[in-house]
Order: C-alpha cells, then sequence, then structure tokens
C-alpha cells in the first residue's frame, strides 16, 4: 500500500497526490499534522519531519516531490 | 552591537525589545504554515519543553516571502501553531526577513552568519534550490534568508553563533543549543 505523508495546504503535498492521480496509484494519506502517531512513523522512517514522504514498504521512501525518484521508487 | 539592539512585534501587536531576553539561549526562526519544513514546529516545541527552565527561549517570525506559504493573518497563524504543534513559544507579527523591506532584525542576522548552502545530504536540498532558481533567482544572489525555517542560535551575550539552514532539522541542533546553555 503507497502511503503519502502529507500537513495540511501544502503545495508540494499537493503536488504529489495529484501526481499519483494521474499515474492511476492508489495511496493512503497520513496527515502528520492532525495524527501524532503518523508523524511519530514518518520521522522513524526518514529521521526528519520533513514533508511530503511517499512510500510502499515503509522502508524505501522518498522525500519531496520528484517525478523521477517517485517513478523509481513505485515501479511507474 | 547585538540582537538586543532590535524589537520586534508580538503576534498581540505589542512591541518588545529584545533585551527583555538578555541571558538566554536564543533560537531565532522565520515561519509558515503551509510549507513542507513546517513539522519543524514540533520539534522547536520538543527543544522548548526540554530546556526552558535552562534558559532556551524561541522566537518565531511568520513570512509569507517565501511560496506565499504563510497567508494567514496574525491570529489566524497564532491558532494554527497551537492547534497543531502545541507551539507556547513566542510567536512575532508576521513581516517581511528577507531584502529591502527586511525587518532589521533579519538583516542583521543575515549580515553575521551568511548563507553557506543547504546540507548536501538533505533530499529537499535540490529541489529547494530548484525551485528557488525558477522562481526566485534574486534569493540566490546575496546572504539573505532563502526559505522557511532559516535557524539562527544566539547565546546569552546576544551574538549570533550559528545559523541553520531549512533543510537542517532542529533536532539536529541539540549539541549546539547544549553547549550555549
Amino acid at each position: 500500500m503507497v502511503k503519502v505523508y502529507s500537513i495540511n495546504n501544502c503545495p508540494w503535498c499537493d503536488k504529489v497526490k495529484k501526481y499519483l492521480q494521474s499515474r492511476q496509484v492508489e495511496y493512503v494519506e497520513c496527515n502528520i499534522e492532525n495524527d501524532e502517531a503518523a508523524l511519530a512513523e514518518c520521522q522513524a522512517l526518514t529521521g526528519d519531519e520533513a514533508v511530503p514522504v511517499i512510500t510502499a514498504d515503509g522502508k524505501e521512501y522518498v522525500l519531496g516531490f520528484d517525478k523521477g525518484k517517485i517513478d523509481v521508487l513505485l515501479g511507474l | 552591537m547585538s540582537v538586543y539592539d532590535f524589537s520586534a512585534k508580538t503576534n498581540s501587536g505589542e512591541e518588545k525589545s529584545l533585551k527583555d531576553y538578555a541571558g538566554k539561549v536564543l533560537i531565532i526562526v522565520n515561519t509558515a504554515s503551509k510549507c513542507g519544513f513546517t513539522p519543524q514546529y514540533k520539534v522547536l516545541q520538543e527543544l522548548y519543553d526540554k530546556y526552558q527552565d535552562k534558559g532556551l527561549e524561541i522566537l518565531g517570525f511568520p513570512c509569507n516571502q517565501f511560496g506565499a506559504q504563510e497567508p494567514g493573518s496574525n491570529s489566524e497563524v497564532q491558532q494554527f501553531c497551537r492547534r497543531n504543534y502545541g507551539v507556547s513559544f513566542q510567536i512575532f507579527e508576521k513581516g517581511d526577513v528577507r531584502g529591502e523591506t527586511a525587518q532589521p532584525l533579519f538583516k542583521y542576522l543575515t549580515a553575521e552568519k551568511g548563507f553557506k548552502g543547504f546540507d548536501k545530504d538533505h533530499e529537499l536540498s535540490a529541489i529547494l534550490m530548484d525551485a528557488l532558481k525558477k522562481n526566485y533567482p534574486e534569493y540566490l544572489e546575496d546572504d539573505g534568508i532563502k526559505w522557511n525555517f532559516t535557524k539562527f542560535l544566539i547565546d546569552r551575550e546576544g551574538k549570533v553563533v550559528e545559523r541553520f539552514e531549512p533543510t537542517t532539522s532542529p533536532s539536529a541542533m541539540t549539541a549546539a543549543i547544549e553547549k550555549l546553555l
């Protein structure tokens, strides 16, 4: 399951979500502003607290809206 | 000269001299509510909770100059910080932090500690650099603030000790803070 860690009204997060939608990728959005557990999970994954973060397996991830890296990560 | 020579308006419109912070270790940071780095508020608040008793104060300066990511009013900003990140440190009035219109405090801070590049290892450094080249090429020409969540560490005498770019998490500032406390 693809997860996108995000915050409210963040333009980079929105770009990632729109891109995944355009590529017909189903994802679950984890809002780290509203959900403390999601924030802890995201920090554990990346060692940071910046968003957006995209992951498929909870191990490998991409931080930021980088189409090339997202494509590689998700095999698009 | 030191940061004590400056004053700024708090979020509620009260003029505050930085002399009021004399003897404290300070983090001065420009902030925004809709930025990929916004969750740094959470970590800043954790530092504040941990070190406030030992003399740390954090001063947040909301600014809309980077990607228009702080469009709200002063009261909206305050509410956002408290509600989403439990911020209890001082938030100041929204204002400019770079260029001709920058608040004098930020002109001083950036003159004391110039830009030395984003953290090379951080995944967002390249993206940030691309965005600046594309949208704000003039921002790259000087030592001014480059983006939201640039942090300045100030010692107990009001001197600027170190500048941390947005690509450094506040958690990575712990050793430098402890050294000054």
